[in-house]
């Protein structure tokens, strides 16, 4: 199963969305560069994070587990137990 | 004159909730057409087509939009779709009631570890105020606000009071306010009227967000004189309202919708005080 997810979620497909989004270089969306504290994220990008992920990613995501939305590495985390418990 | 609003298009900003979503149902019970900006998670995703069933069930066109209102991209995608969607007949109604800041303090308090930082505060002002005038631009230039049209958008008492967290909320209120002034005045020629509603404490998903609103919403629920808070579907019926007229001389103001909510001095209109004196 988890082969099959595979070519959906790909880490550097993510990092470049986020590099999108938050409209600054991928190199600067390290695996653990803090969103918040490194990158300046406020609430309407960490909206805009969370709502593009979801539709890329065809995943909901709960009030609970958006503080998981805080680095690259917690991000992809986070989608990937998402898609193993939907698949 | 007054006109019927029946067939009309509606642009609403913030539609999803709170008052956006009230001035939606309200504009549609009326027969208008209402396209509606939104931005939420996908847990909210059922309310939202819930709200736009109930919209279509009064034999009106409903579309709603789930992206960031205040995005310049987002911008001139919508244009266009609104022009289409309208037939080029254009808008006679603009609600701008987008509640999306940062609620934070300036300094450093107890209970706050940080101050507002650079972007927060550009964040905050540019959705709750300056993103009015962006999409007044865009819509003007696509001659999609004809004359007899109205622009409301939503401001609070906070302009003239301050609270710990609201300060960038407070700030984008006052900008907002002298937005509209200005709109008016650019729009008069048009024959386009713009003003701001000041809503009374209002209960709403975005009042809940305010750290401190336990606190003012007992106070302001003993303080109101009607002896209850503005609810959402007082704002809008204000909106329709005023907009059953294709007269642009009520422009430029900010009005109450409160229940005198700002005039009443601090606890003397209490139901409960003239008891307490016996």
């Amino acid at each position: 199963m988890a082969d099959q997810l595979a070519p959906r979620l790909d880490k550097e497909d993510l990092r470049l969305l986020i590099a999108e989004v938050l409209d600054v270089d991928v190199a600067e969306v390290t695996d653990d560069a803090h969103f918040v504290d490194d990158l300046e994220v406020d609430s309407l990008m960490a909206l805009e994070i969370t709502v593009r992920l979801e539709k890329e990613y065809g995943v909901r995501m709960q009030e609970e587990e958006l503080e998981s939305i805080r680095t690259m590495r917690s991000t992809y985390d986070l989608i990937e137990r998402k898609l193993r418990e939907t698949s | 004159m007054l006109i019927p609003i029946e067939g009309t298009w509606c642009l609403i900003l913030g539609a999803s909730s709170g008052m956006g979503r009230a001035v939606a149902r309200a504009m549609a019970a009326q027969g208008a057409n209402v396209i509606g900006v939104h931005f939420d998670t996908a847990a909210h995703e059922e309310a939202t087509a819930q709200l736009v069933d109930e919209l279509r069930g009064h034999g009106v066109e409903a579309h709603f939009f789930n992206v960031n209102a205040a995005s310049p991209a987002v911008r001139a995608e919508l244009v266009p779709r609104i022009a289409e969607l309208s037939g080029g007949t254009g808008l006679h109604v603009l609600v701008h009631s987008l509640a999306f800041g940062t609620l934070v303090p300036y300094l450093p308090r107890a209970g706050w570890e940080r101050g507002i930082t650079h972007r927060q505060l550009d964040m905050t002002l540019n959705v709750m105020a300056h993103s009015l005038v962006y999409w007044v631009q865009d819509l003007v230039a696509a001659d999609l606000l004809p004359r007899g049209s109205k622009v409301y958008a939503m401001t609070s008492a906070g302009v003239t009071q301050a609270l710990p967290s609201y300060g960038a909320v407070s700030a984008a209120k006052c900008a907002l306010e002298a937005h509209v002034r200005q709109l008016a005045c650019e729009l008069a020629p048009r024959e386009v009227a713009v003003n701001a509603l000041r809503a009374g404490v209002t209960p709403t998903p975005s009042l809940a967000r305010i750290p401190e609103h336990t606190e003012f919403v007992d106070r302001a629920t003993l303080n109101n004189p009607h002896g209850r808070l503005t609810r959402p579907e007082d704002v809008a019926e204000a909106i329709v309202l005023l907009s059953r007229t294709d007269s642009s001389w009520i422009t430029g103001n900010t009005i109450g919708v409160d229940g005198a909510e700002l005039y009443a001095a601090g606890g003397a209109w209490n139901p409960h005080r003239a008891d307490a004196a016996g």
